[in-house]
């Protein structure tokens, strides 16, 4: 079965944004600015998103493809599980800031059993013991406590975010243990990271370019509401949905659940 | 003191309707998303004797009878709608649905051992709310929530969230911007485009 939006795992989902997040796989068509007022600087965010997919499509895409081919599935399973372990702490920092005590416990857990049982986190031992893994960040935290997403942006090299998620970035990479080895080891170990993250995306973003009228639109659009999604846990209250059957907030609409 | 107890009747037997009104709908809500797994998994498991343009001829009855793709329409053009004429609407309410067939064909094109799986049905603002999840082998379940909607006494879907992406959201947001800066004969142009496109990927 081919993989969607409809039909990607909820890993993948998730590693779209993370891909997003991470090397701008936004853009696509550009069109006229229709003023979305998440989105007060859509002008240059558009110029940003062309960049990042035109690095997208003329070097990620390329290697990721070429990684895929020469790579077995189990060792790219295995270098997911790794790089998804050595970043767990900021799950369980926020957690903590969340004040999700259970889950706190769990993600401890998790990432005890999995770095040691797991040989580093190349396995998932934890998964069989019932500790599921989590999707907490700093963004979602902020949220939590009341904030708004603010404006939405687009971060060269680094793709979709907005004023609420960006300090995210800096949070997840103080809270990553690799942050601190020495360059030589780190900048190829996340080489490595980005083109795997790149290679779980390629079929996520097969369907965004042929599901898309406008792909900068509707990744903008699946990035807003993953994050509220993620922000409820999975619940978010919505807004009903006969308001929007007479055409009212016609640009973006988030919550329609 | 007759008095009371007939009030009290009464309303044990309005309470005792309402709790049925509202388990019936919710059996109803399920059926219709249960029937459309249904039909989608077999075609899946029948894809490679269908070819693409059987998977599509397969899925467009189920399709126009469990979802509601007048409502839908009219979500995703979202004020344009209003400005359309009777002919423009009927095109696009079938051109949608034909992209929508188009869509579930290409993307449903194989079976490895997938199950639909009904984990939750609620009222949402009087609507329902039927949560599912694709089952798969050595994979993380995919999380499919479909929103339903009566229309002449009917529940139909009018939404599906996919991971928590809403695709009623995406493609509102997507069309409205094609609506607002090339116009309605674009977005219908563009909607023609992609399912040529599918059935050329396929």
């Amino acid at each position: 079965m081919r993989q969607n939006f409809l039909t990607a795992p909820k890993n993948s989902i998730a590693r779209l944004a993370t891909l997003i997040v991470v090397f701008g796989l936004v853009t696509g068509c550009a069109s006229t600015p229709n003023g979305d007022p998440g989105d007060p600087y859509e002008g240059a965010n558009r110029k940003i998103y062309n960049f990042n997919d035109s690095i997208d499509r003329n070097v990620m895409q390329p290697i990721a493809r070429g990684y895929v081919s020469l790579t077995p599935k189990p060792i790219r399973n295995s270098l997911t599980n790794f790089f998804d372990n050595v970043g767990y702490v900021n799950v369980i920092v926020n957690d903590l800031l969340q004040g999700k005590m259970t889950q706190f416990l769990s993600d401890t857990g998790r990432f005890v059993v999995n770095s040691t049982i797991g040989i580093g986190g190349l396995f998932d031992p934890a998964k069989a013991m019932g500790l599921r893994a989590h999707d907490e960040d700093l963004g979602q935290t902020f949220g939590v406590w009341g904030a708004g997403e603010g404006a939405y942006l687009n971060i060269p090299l680094a793709g979709p975010s907005s004023f609420r998620d960006a300090p995210g970035f800096v949070a997840r990479t103080l809270l990553n243990p690799m942050t601190y080895l020495n360059p030589v080891v780190t900048i190829p170990v996340n080489v490595v990271n980005a083109v795997n993250v790149r290679a779980n995306l390629l079929e996520a973003t097969n369907i965004r370019d042929q599901a898309a009228l406008d792909p900068y639109t509707f990744v903008r659009e699946a990035y807003r509401q993953q994050r509220e999604f993620k922000i409820h846990d999975g619940n978010p209250p919505g807004d009903g949905f006969d308001d929007y059957l007479e055409g009212e907030g016609d640009s973006a609409i988030l919550k329609i659940y | 003191m007759a008095k009371k107890n007939l009030y009290l009747i009464s309303l044990a037997l309005f309470m005792h309707c309402q709790f049925t009104m509202a388990a019936e709908n919710l059996g109803a809500g399920k059926g219709v998303v249960e029937k459309f797994h249904a039909e989608l998994l077999q075609v899946m498991i029948q894809s490679d004797s269908l070819g693409f343009s059987g998977r599509v001829d397969a899925l467009v009855p189920v399709l126009m009878e469990t979802f509601d793709f007048a409502t839908i329409a009219r979500i995703v053009t979202g004020q344009h709608w209003k400005n359309l004429d009777d002919h423009q609407r009927s095109k696009f309410i079938a051109i949608f649905g034909d992209l929508s067939a188009a869509t579930y064909a290409s993307n449903f094109d194989g079976f490895s051992g997938e199950n639909f799986e009904t984990i939750g049905v609620e009222e949402k603002r009087g609507n329902i709310l039927v949560r599912t999840l694709i089952q798969r082998i050595d994979d993380e379940p995919v999380t499919l929530d479909y929103l339903l909607r009566r229309n002449d006494g009917i529940w139909r879907i009018v939404n599906v969230i996919a991971n928590g992406v809403s695709d009623l959201s995406l493609k509102r947001a997507d069309y409205t911007a094609v609506l607002k800066t090339e116009g309605f004969d674009s977005l219908v142009s563009k909607l023609s485009d992609k399912i040529v496109s599918y059935n050329i990927g396929e």
